[in-house]
């Protein structure tokens, strides 16, 4: 059996923060500049009793209805998050439970960030070729809103919530999914971290705010961003995974019908793309209304080309994960 | 390329007009000079100048002259 993902539905939370509210809130920012410097006009955001877990229920009942599945077909259940509904139980029992999958399901959280939806269908993957499983629903969805200060313009201004829910099946065909590159660099843990709020440093009640040289305040129960150090580790690790995933699938460049990498920032994105001399045509783009979603980020982008007719029947898709880590996975799929 | 047409380019980069930095600068003294504006100097030492800088680096310079010095002998005096 081999694994091939069939189709893909997201979520988004109601409320709007666009560039005019964060303009009358950072002095000095118009809402032109902050388009300029990031390529994104609106990101969307949870409301304060909104779980990531509520926004997976929806795009997972979304998949549902229009794929459509038999919720009593999936036997595996994989969800990717940074922003559980608590420490424990894992919060994907939670969702067996609330999506009316059937017990005999198998399900698992991992906390992954940018580079979670790559190595979700390595995960899933696995369980089908292997034949451990038949039908996985992976969900992405993060609420990284909820770890943002107010008072950091570095992380407000990109970061926006969002669900994902891919279905991937067992097909009698060929290999549609893969091979895989993966990467870990835990010596960058510090870049992007919430210091505070698990074992090794509890939450820390009425936190100090601390500004830093850029004007950016958080406390250690927020996030944060070395947004320098970040970009760095991009510009070393992302090309060297392009190339390490051609060589080993054996495919020329020029083969890969469409690049869909991590939505992080437009900036960024544009840079990688000259950088691996990748034409316009073939680099999918589509963070503006949504901003950067995390491990939801790669599925929205699929879903945004599919919906523009930039991905068809048949073509190659390399999608490249990368961040939070730092994580970083590559991988090949033929579009069913 | 030379010090001074990187430190044009990377005035386009941050919208401040051309002539604001100079190599016997400090950092510090530039108000515009902040975490945004080291990842725009990262992306324009790749680009130009096929060198991948860390902000590790970045923040251990005070002068736009310790900043270019970074890039080597990649960017020439004149």
């Amino acid at each position: 059996m081999k694994a091939f993902v069939a189709a893909i539905e997201s979520a988004l939370p109601d409320a709007l923060l666009d560039n005019e509210q964060l303009s009358s809130e950072y002095e000095g920012w118009s809402p032109d500049k902050i388009y300029e410097k990031t390529g994104i006009r609106t990101r969307r955001i949870a409301a304060p009793d909104q779980c990531a877990s509520d926004l997976a229920v929806c795009a997972a009942q979304a998949l549902m209805r229009r794929a459509p599945l038999d919720p009593s077909s999936v036997d595996f259940l994989l969800y990717c998050t940074q922003t559980p509904d608590y420490i424990l139980p894992t919060t994907a029992c939670v969702l067996q439970h609330r999506l009316g999958l059937p017990t005999s399901c198998g399900a698992l959280d991992f906390n992954l960030g940018c580079s979670g939806y790559v190595y979700g269908l390595g995960l899933a993957k696995a369980l089908i070729d292997s034949g451990q499983a038949r039908t996985v629903l992976l969900i992405t969805a993060d609420t990284y809103s909820k770890l943002v200060n107010p008072a950091d313009k570095s992380v407000r201004t990109l970061f926006g919530d969002a669900a994902a829910a891919t279905l991937v099946v067992a097909s009698e065909r060929e290999t549609l999914i893969g091979p895989f590159v993966y990467g870990t660099d835990g010596a960058g843990a510090e870049n992007l971290m919430v210091p505070a709020g698990g074992m090794r440093q509890p939450a820390v009640a009425h936190a100090e705010l601390i500004a830093d040289d850029s004007g950016n305040a958080r406390t250690v129960n927020d996030l944060f961003m070395n947004g320098a150090e970040v970009f760095n580790f991009t510009l070393r690790m992302v090309p060297k995974a392009v190339e390490q995933l051609l060589a080993k699938a054996n495919v020329e460049r020029e083969a890969v019908d469409l690049f869909v990498f991590h939505q992080a920032n437009r900036f960024m994105l544009d840079h990688l793309r000259r950088k691996l001399r990748i034409p316009e045509s073939k680099f999918v783009i589509a963070m503006e209304d949504v901003g950067n979603t995390v491990s939801c980020s790669i599925p929205l982008a699929l879903q945004h080309a599919l919906e523009r007719g930039q991905l068809a029947s048949g073509a190659l898709v390399m999608i490249v994960g990368f961040g939070v880590g730092y994580s970083w996975g590559a991988t090949l799929m033929r579009w069913a | 390329m030379t010090r001074e047409a990187f430190l044009r380019e990377l005035e386009g980069q941050m919208e401040i007009p051309p002539g604001s930095l100079s190599e016997s600068r400090a950092l510090a003294d530039v108000a515009e000079w902040d975490s945004l504006a080291a990842v725009l100097f990262i992306a324009l030492a790749d680009e130009k100048a096929g060198v991948t800088v860390s902000g590790k680096q970045i923040a251990s310079t005070k002068t736009f002259d310790e900043l270019l010095s970074l890039l080597g002998d990649r960017l020439s005096a004149s």
